[in-house]
């Protein structure tokens, strides 16, 4: 029986010049007490269809045909009145961003209850109760008194919290939520997904759940719909969709995962080419430019939605009819540990801010390290745990508080200033946003010349040839050199940014986030050249991210770092497989597999909030939050082991013994 | 691949934006025509501006000789809005640029220093925007005797402060964008960083803040005519046009006083549509699709 | 909040420090010497000594400086031999007057801004917006004392409904028994300032209207209306406060120009009156004070922000 029926729902976004049709004949279903997981990339419309059924397009945006039929009445042709009655007691909402998505100067009480002041008149007093207990509901500590706080008082984590009351408070028969954990850490993601299972099944709601994550629908959606540039290409229920996926683009997704690699050394599959332009009239399947099974009747006939099972729809002339396998965690090979000299090795690394009279924020606290030539060093962390601050640290971009970098044998710290600048050209950095790190008035040429031109590398028609051949490297082609930043999409930006790093020919590229803004497709094909790189130039890689199999799958070895402390490092295959600290595992058991028969222990996970760094906890910094916890934590822990090294007064497991010396 | 490609790729682009705001548009027109009538009028239209003629007073426009009238002393009223428009203009576009270009330096040299030095120069901005601009001029004004260049000094050394807060502002934010940083993980210096990425990214902005300072130049001309205090006769601007024809204006003598109304309200609209288009060009054609 | 108090009280000293030290530095450029300027051209050179030697203008720069201070927090702002009554007196005879003018008009203005400028953000880039961004950027580019005489002609001629001319009392009690006259000054002098006044909301509401937080406001099924002034309005007016205070100086810039023009006897017309009469002691007695009101009016409005706005209350309260 279903709850929301969309039926050629069709949307436009009005531009200066023209319209993107966001959306194009999108028929969906949502029954009732079920998750929908609606995935896609970014433009694929998943976003648009939610917000049309909301109400809420942007400017300009409006929805050209179709219906929206929620419990068989179509929103389309309702009143005013109605529909927002409909809209705000019967349907709600989660955000992606929670830091944005609360009236900063309204207290929280107020504005969590505000639907039951409006719709249902309900008491000042009443209100407020009802608040209180609604909060206590999502888990949130003290309610009774962050009902009176404001948002900018709680965390990241706490805010989402908040307006999950606040969409929850009219118990409502249709819960939308839109990217709900993609501003959050993994380990709050955990909590947050959670929290939504456990009250649609309280509250006997649907969930739509949308999300780029197909991790995250994995583990949480009994049906899928794919979404790829406006239209739905395929739906089915999460089991069946995984298991045999059946249009090509589907499956595109699914290769391109960093988990789907075949082994350490396997290449991940790269879609080619970008979505396409939605404001120019297409015909075909959209898919078809960048689809290796696509032939000239793909490109020519509007593909429509067929049915391979019961409950399994997909629009495709060439389906896929092999399965796709995952490739199981643990099979991958350590590459043979190079045997050269470490190229940077950092020793007990400190960096402080001064936070203005309060006392200083410590932001690393002791981390060493080292990196081989050749090999990738991932460090994985979760925000405010100090890993970017140890890039930019080794980069040069900041002066350590305390502590050594030695950089092929020599100690920056004792350099002079000129010395050190003549090193820049040993590390370079790579940045996750390379439009804002690109010098919005100058075009390619320029950008790629300016280390050349800085370090005063060879003659102009040497820096020339340079240029043009570090963009063939990149797979860019020579035009590009003539065009300004704008005018490339986020993936072409990163090979920009890649180019750049390369330009004066280091050994080390400290790569901060490079793929965290991208999509999978262009991620994979990103991920694919760093490697392709490296192995062609004999490139070290200081890997920094949040996301745990990207890391798993680029890096030699990895480092997990808490609230400024290193608490484990070691061979990849054996951090992520046979983690020995408590936060590790729950690091990775908070990841959502891209398999939906993976279930994470319950055990693991961690609560509570992030502490300060200001007034970091002594002793093991993760203690607070440690399920092992006890009273010697008070004191710090060492890190200790051969190759696969943990600080924690109770690791998890032995040494492997293939690990060590 | 030479600079004039470079060159030429930004202001096409800035251009087609510029052309599709048709105030932007209609405010160059406006500017053009009143400085061709200024400037180039007196070439067919001769007129003494020098000499008063007492004999032919408030004659009505359409008089013979005189289409638009003279004023209270004799001298014709459309050689005088001619004479007025070239030092209303000159004032406010030289004025507009000396507090362009003064304010530009502090406010560079504060951001740039940071520290005891910025906050010293902003608190000296802060103090002297505390004296209200009329004040101010009129003071300076009561010490020393207002000439042309004269009044452009005293206005530009009061205008400067808006562009000083305005660019120390820019230049605290663009010194901590990504590809400064980028561009010091290089290893280049902090004179690069100025040269290269901070004033080209900070260009824009001023040269749209130039524009709204030579319309406010433009009625600062008028407020000192106004309170007494403009360039003395024979020299005129439309500013002390329109004081005088104050007085006239219930005596019925109307052409005395709308003219130069609408001159200066015309100019210093058409300034602020410049300013607008030229903001737009500056923002969208570096707007990411 | 303590903090942050007393970091802005410290500014705001140092800026009036600065402003004393301006005006200083202008007596002592003054033509012929500060004697010469206060005391006339007719003055005798013995004259001129003892009054330097009184005024201590005959000893070494920073002691001046000092003495100069001291009279300033004395409240000796000098004498003026033209007027033949001491500075003090004759700004605190005018300054009520120009205060009415002031707060008169500012209020109107506030009371016509908001609505249009929030108007104008509601409907934004429709012909509502369009029109009053017109008319108020027409407002703007006119010369404040051609649209005062534009009034007088229409208001007072064409239609004589009101009298030309501001009120003529000598006292604060005369001139507000003559409403009337008080009606044409405080609402030209208003008009520039609503043209600044809505822009300014415009902008901030508009900025408010495309923050999430309205969009979480809209899928709880608010109506439109309450979105606006249940949400966004207090965000988009809070700003404003800091307005008031920037603001201040323009607005005294504005009623020096509007006392002229209607002959309105308050602290402008005094200055201008002084300006072209030469009054000097007149001239910086005024201009410190409106200076020292400004910095004041801006810190008032500062504190007043930071107590309305929990983003800023809240933060400084926990340094």
């Amino acid at each position: 029986m279903s709850l929301l029926r969309l039926v050629d729902l069709s949307t436009d976004i009005a531009l200066r010049r023209g319209a993107v049709h966001a959306l194009d004949h999108v028929n969906l279903e949502v029954r009732q007490g079920e998750t929908l997981g609606v995935v896609g990339e970014s433009g694929s419309g998943k976003t648009m269809t939610v917000l049309s059924v909301m109400g809420l397009l942007p400017p300009g945006g409006r929805v050209v045909n179709g219906q929206i039929l929620f419990d068989g009445r179509d929103l389309l042709a309702m009143a005013p009145d109605e529909l927002r009655r409909v809209r705000g007691v019967e349907m709600g909402m989660v955000f992606q961003d929670p830091l944005t998505s609360l009236n900063p100067t309204m207290r929280i009480g107020a504005q969590v209850a505000e639907p039951l002041r409006v719709h249902q008149g309900v008491s000042k007093a009443e209100a407020r109760e009802r608040a209180v207990e609604i909060l206590r509901r999502v888990g949130m500590p003290r309610p009774d008194k962050i009902v009176d706080d404001y948002p900018h008082q709680l965390s990241g984590g706490m805010r989402q919290r908040a307006v999950i009351a606040m969409a929850l408070i009219r118990s409502p028969r249709l819960l939308i939520a839109d990217e709900p954990t993609t501003a959050l850490d993994v380990t709050t993601q955990r909590q947050i997904l959670e929290l939504i299972d456990d009250l649609r099944d309280e509250f006997k709601m649907a969930v739509i759940l949308v999300t780029h994550d197909l991790g995250v629908i994995a583990s949480r959606a009994d049906r899928v719909a794919v979404m790829y540039a406006g239209r739905v290409v395929e739906t089915a229920t999460t089991e069946e969709l995984f298991r045999a996926p059946r249009h090509r683009y589907t499956e595109a997704l699914m290769h391109a995962l960093p988990e789907a690699a075949q082994g350490r050394e396997g290449r991940l599959y790269s879609i080619p080419g970008l979505p396409p332009d939605l404001s120019q009239p297409l015909t075909g399947c959209r898919f078809a430019p960048r689809c290796r099974h696509a032939t000239d009747a793909c490109r020519a006939t509007d593909v429509p939605l067929v049915r391979a099972a019961e409950d399994h729809l997909y629009a495709c002339l060439h389906p896929v009819t092999e399965a796709v396998t995952f490739a199981p965690r643990g099979a991958g090979e350590a590459r043979p540990a190079a045997a050269s000299e470490p190229i940077l090795s950092v020793r007990e690394l400190v960096k402080e801010y001064d936070a203005g009279g309060k006392g200083r924020v410590s932001a690393v606290a002791g981390v060493s390290f080292e990196v081989k030539a050749g090999e990738t060093l991932g460090i994985v962390g979760e925000s405010g745990c100090g890993k970017s601050t140890v890039g930019r640290l080794v980069a040069g971009l900041e002066e350590p508080t305390g502590g050594q970098i030695v950089l092929d044998g020599t100690d920056i710290g004792a350099l002079d200033r000129r010395a050190r600048r003549r090193m820049h050209r040993e590390v370079q950095l790579m940045f996750q946003d390379s439009y804002a790190a690109m010098n919005p008035r100058m075009r390619v040429d320029g950008i790629l010349t300016e280390p050349l031109e800085i370090q005063q590398v060879g003659d102009p028609a040497g820096r020339r040839s340079r240029v043009t051949r570090l963009l063939d490297q990149v797979g860019l082609p020579t035009r590009a050199l003539e065009r300004y930043p704008h005018e490339f999409s986020g993936g072409q930006l990163q090979r920009i940014g890649l180019a750049r790093s390369l330009a004066l020919e280091p050994r080390l590229i400290v790569a901060d986030e490079p793929v965290s803004a991208l999509d999978v497709s262009i991620q994979a094909q990103v991920l694919n050249l760093m490697r392709d790189l490296q192995s062609e130039l004999g490139l070290s890689y200081v890997f920094i991210s949040h996301d745990l199999s990207v890391v798993d799958y680029m890096a030699d070895r990895i480092a997990v770092m808490y609230l400024g402390k290193l608490v484990e490092i070691g061979p990849a295959s054996q951090v992520v497989r046979a983690a020995r600290h408590p936060y590790t595992q729950a690091l990775i058991d908070a990841v959502p597999s891209p398999d939906p028969g993976h279930a994470p222990s319950p055990a693991t996970a961690i609560r509570g909030e992030l502490p300060s760094a200001l007034n970091p906890p002594t002793g093991c910094r993760f203690r607070t939050r440690c399920p092992l916890a006890q009273d010697i934590c008070r004191t710090e822990p060492p890190l200790e082991g051969g190759l696969h090294q943990v600080a924690c007064h109770f690791p998890l497991r032995e040494e492997a013994a293939a690990a060590r010396p | 691949m030479n600079d004039q490609t470079r060159v030429r790729g930004l202001w096409r682009n800035g251009l087609e934006v510029f052309v599709d705001n048709r105030l932007a548009l209609a405010g160059v027109g406006i500017f053009v025509l009143l400085a061709a009538f200024s400037f180039l009028g007196p070439l067919f239209y001769s007129s003494d501006q020098v000499h008063t003629d007492l004999a032919n007073v408030y004659l009505s426009p359409g008089t013979a000789g005189h289409p638009m009238g003279t004023d209270g002393v004799g001298y014709d009223q459309l050689g005088r809005l001619m004479v007025g428009g070239q030092t209303s203009i000159v004032v406010g576009l030289a004025a507009g640029l000396l507090a362009t270009v003064v304010g530009t330096v502090w406010g560079a040299i504060a951001g740039f220093a940071g520290g005891w030095v910025d906050a010293i120069m902003m608190r000296v901005v802060d103090a002297m925007m505390s004296i209200p601009a009329l004040f101010l001029f009129m003071l300076m004004a009561a010490i020393v005797t207002p000439t042309v260049p004269m009044l452009i000094v005293i206005i530009g050394a009061f205008a400067w402060l808006g562009p000083a807060r305005l660019v120390r502002g820019e230049a605290l934010t663009l010194r901590t964008r990504e590809y400064v940083l980028a561009m010091r993980g290089m290893g280049g210096t902090g004179g690069r960083a100025v040269r290269r990425h901070i004033i080209p990214n900070a260009i824009g902005t001023v040269i749209v803040n130039a524009t709204f300072q030579i319309a406010d130049a433009i009625l600062y001309v008028a407020y000192l005519s106004f309170l007494g205090l403009g360039v003395p006769p024979p020299a005129a601007n439309w500013g002390g046009m329109l004081s005088d024809g104050l007085s006239d204006t219930f005596s019925g003598h109307w052409w005395l006083l709308y003219p130069p109304g609408i001159a200066i309200i015309l100019i210093v609209l058409a300034f602020n549509f410049i300013g607008d288009g030229l903001r737009d060009v500056f923002e969208v054609r570096l707007r990411r699709r | 909040m303590a903090r942050y108090l007393l970091t802005r009280l410290g500014q705001a000293l140092v800026i009036v420090i600065l402003v004393t030290l301006i005006t200083f530095v202008i007596l002592h450029f003054l033509p012929g010497g500060a004697a010469r300027a206060i005391l006339g051209k007719e003055a005798t050179l013995e004259q001129i000594a003892a009054f330097n030697h009184d005024m201590g203008y005959d000893r070494p720069l920073w002691e001046q400086y000092a003495l100069y201070l001291q009279r300033l927090v004395r409240g000796d702002l000098g004498y003026s031999f033209q007027l033949n009554q001491s500075v003090a007196e004759a700004i605190t005879q005018r300054l009520p007057k120009t205060m009415v003018l002031s707060l008169a008009s500012t209020a109107l203005a506030v009371v016509i801004a908001i609505p249009l400028g929030v108007v104008q953000a509601v409907r934004r880039n429709k012909w509502p917006d369009y029109t009053i961004n017109a008319l108020s950027l027409l407002a703007y580019a006119t010369p404040i004392f051609f649209l005062g005489l534009m009034m007088i002609i229409l208001f007072a001629q064409v239609w004589p409904l009101l009298p030309p001319e501001a009120p003529q009392g000598f006292t604060l009690g005369e001139v507000l028994a003559d409403p009337a006259g008080l009606v044409l000054p405080t609402v030209t002098l208003a008009v520039l300032t609503v043209a600044v006044y809505s822009r300014y909301v415009r902008s901030s509401m508009v900025d408010n209207l495309n923050e999430n937080y309205v969009r979480t406001a809209r899928s709880k099924g608010l109506s439109e209306g309450r979105v606006i002034v249940g949400h966004t309005l207090r965000n988009g007016l809070f700003p404003v406060i800091t307005l008031l205070g920037m603001y201040l100086p323009a607005l005294f810039s504005g009623a020096l120009v509007v006392e002229r023009l209607f002959n309105y006897p308050g602290m402008g017309l005094l200055f201008w009156q002084s300006a072209l009469k030469r009054d000097y002691p007149i001239l910086l007695g005024v201009t410190l004070l409106i200076s020292v009101a400004t910095v004041l009016g801006a810190l008032v409005a500062d504190v007043l922000y930071a107590a309305v706005d929990p983003r800023v209350r809240l933060k400084a309260s926990r340094s």
